[in-house]
């Protein structure tokens, strides 16, 4: 049963009242062996020690007179990731969570637009704090999550030991909480602005029908607002025991050691599982589901990205629900969710109570307790993206009278992956383009990858004395994979002999 | 290393032994969604009893290079 919050506090007072001795966090813990080969064991954490240590970080900001501004979290999904982000925002002060993925420079720019003060990194992002150490001249404060590096870093847990539990302080439900970057249309990418209240209301205005004690493993990138949202603050509201999955090469072994009764998945994942469960046979169902997630496996709630209705009916039979909701950071994240009893094949669920829809020229606006404030300091992007409270979602659809949300094809220019990434291809068009022999290049999604489409600059390849031009751009495209995320990554190439159709604005036609 | 990759290789995608050749790329010229290869190296450490830096696996894209990659951890 969900109470309604509206701000991150009351969310994790409330859940620490109701489930304070239960398991909030469950993660893989090694160490070395006399065998030199390193075990493994899991370690917990409760909903009151959960509180406590968030209450801790709260503490230790204000000590550092950091209380108010602003702090970025780099780092993968970690328990002290969860007491950095709760500790942050419930002392008043706004978390930016940043994707470990990206290059250090582009870090260390992301931090500067934020106006970031302090960062608390994980130890495996150490070349990025020693970068934004030096390049990101507004940061105060480096902490490590675990032992510092350097004499001028602090250690997490050492600036936790010497606070105590128990911070109190006032949050204003309207108050920013949290920074969230997000692919734009024009290339450069957007801090999406949410509020407590965004964020609070979408996570516990829907009672999704989910028992207390229901044990979750999250698999998902934490920094992206669908993990946070659900995976962690929803979880936690409910009562759930959340399992850190440690590596994405590893979420089979993990499935077999947490035994989880749900997961929040991407489309992308659903289809490589999909290919586990047909690969067994004709073995009974029950035999083959045991098999890949083990008896007590129930449900997987899939978003990010568009899921093939076939897989749902296909999980069916093996005694699996996949949910299928649909949301952009942009309303925290969640627009529409299928839930027990409350499903419409076709469908990408049912509008949250919090949250009106109307549609304007075929594109579906949304209004609502979780819609922004904003982009960060990008007014212009603002305007076009808000009209009177109405977020703009970008894609063409409806709602029918039951109030079931129904998308029929995407407005915006921004490339989704399967795996629930949002690319600008303008982004990637423009490193392309910034070699000379590109003289026109599009970026476009072929069925799940990203493609570029390039016309080259003939002249120059001439001038130059470049014979094998496909191999000379596919170098070029390889120099770009190198330091792109793998998401953001180019895995096609299609050489044009002749200049792209322009619109009357001389842009590249791109349908 | 090569040989026993091609074998695990097909359990994951539709391609046939004989068709993996070294310098296949995992994504474009096999079909692995970068899922489908996470997952694939996750066996490998159990089958080679191993353990894979995910940070280093994102950057192989062929089979040649995975192989490189395996025997040195070996």
């Amino acid at each position: 049963m969900n109470e309604l919050c509206t701000d991150l506090r009351e969310l994790i007072v409330r859940a620490e009242a109701r489930f304070g001795a239960c398991d909030a966090f469950r993660y893989k813990v090694k160490s070395g062996s006399e065998s030199g080969k390193k075990d493994i064991s899991i370690e917990s954490r409760t909903y009151s020690q959960l509180k406590a240590d968030s209450e801790r970080f709260s503490a230790a900001l204000a000590a550092l007179g950091e209380q108010g501004n602003h702090i970025a979290i780099i780092g993968v999904t970690s328990y002290s990731w969860v007491v950095s982000y709760l500790g942050t925002v419930n002392s008043g002060s706004v978390a930016v969570p940043l994707d470990a993925q990206l290059p250090p420079e582009d870090l260390c720019e992301l931090i500067d637009r934020a106006d970031v003060t302090t960062l608390v990194f994980d130890e495996s992002r150490e070349q990025t704090a020693l970068l934004a150490s030096q390049r990101c001249g507004r940061l105060k404060n480096v902490i490590c999550m675990g032992e510092a590096f350097n004499d001028a870093q602090l250690s997490l847990w050492k600036l936790l030991g010497e606070q105590n539990a128990g911070f109190e302080c006032d949050i204003q439900p309207d108050r920013l909480a949290t920074i969230m970057f997000t692919s734009g249309t024009t290339g450069k990418s957007k801090g999406v602005m949410l509020t407590h209240r965004n964020l609070a209301e979408n996570a516990t205005c829907l009672d999704m029908g989910f028992e207390p004690n229901q044990v979750l493993m999250s698999v998902l990138p934490i920094h992206h607002a669908y993990c946070l949202s659900m995976d962690i603050l929803k979880a936690l509201s409910i009562g759930s025991v959340i399992c850190i999955n440690d590596s994405l090469l590893r979420v089979a072994k993990n499935i077999k050691l947490f035994k989880p009764n749900m997961m929040l998945m991407v489309p992308l994942m659903i289809e490589t599982l999909a290919r586990k469960l047909e690969e067994a046979g004709p073995l009974p169902a029950a035999i083959v589901k045991s098999a890949v997630f083990g008896k007590q496996f129930h449900t997987i709630c899939s978003g990010g990205a568009y899921l093939n209705p076939a897989y749902i009916d296909l999980f069916r039979k093996y005694n699996i629900e996949i949910k299928q909701g649909y949301g952009m950071t942009e309303c925290s994240p969640v627009i529409s969710t299928n839930y027990i009893g409350n499903t419409k094949a076709g469908s990408v669920g049912k509008l949250m109570p919090n949250c009106e829809a109307k549609v304007v020229d075929e594109e579906l606006w949304v209004r609502g307790t979780s819609v922004m404030q904003g982009y960060y300091k990008m007014p212009e992007e603002t305007a076009e993206a808000l009209s009177d409270g109405w977020l703009k979602t970008g894609d063409l659809g409806y709602v029918d009278d039951e109030g079931y949300v129904f998308l029929t094809g995407r407005k915006k220019n921004l490339i989704i992956t399967p795996n629930g990434e949002n690319v600008s291809p303008e982004e990637i068009e423009n490193k392309l383009g910034m070699n000379r022999l590109v003289l026109e290049v599009l970026v476009r999604d072929n069925g799940g990858s990203i493609e570029a489409e390039i016309f080259p600059d003939y002249d120059y390849a001439s001038k130059k004395k470049i014979k094998n031009i496909q191999e000379e751009l596919q170098k070029i495209i390889d120099d770009y994979n190198k330091t792109a995320p793998l998401y953001k990554r180019v895995f096609g190439l299609k050489v044009r002999e002749t200049e792209f159709e322009k619109n009357t604005t001389k842009k590249i036609k791109r349908f | 290393m090569f040989d026993k990759l091609a074998d695990i290789i097909v359990n994951y995608v539709e391609v046939s032994k004989e068709d993996i050749k070294p310098e296949s790329r995992f994504m474009e010229d096999l079909g692995f969604t970068s899922f489908d290869f996470m997952s694939m190296l996750g066996e490998i450490e159990d089958e080679l009893n191993v353990e894979i830096d995910q940070e280093k696996a994102a950057d192989i894209r062929t089979v040649q290079e995975a192989a490189d990659y395996l025997e040195s951890i070996v």
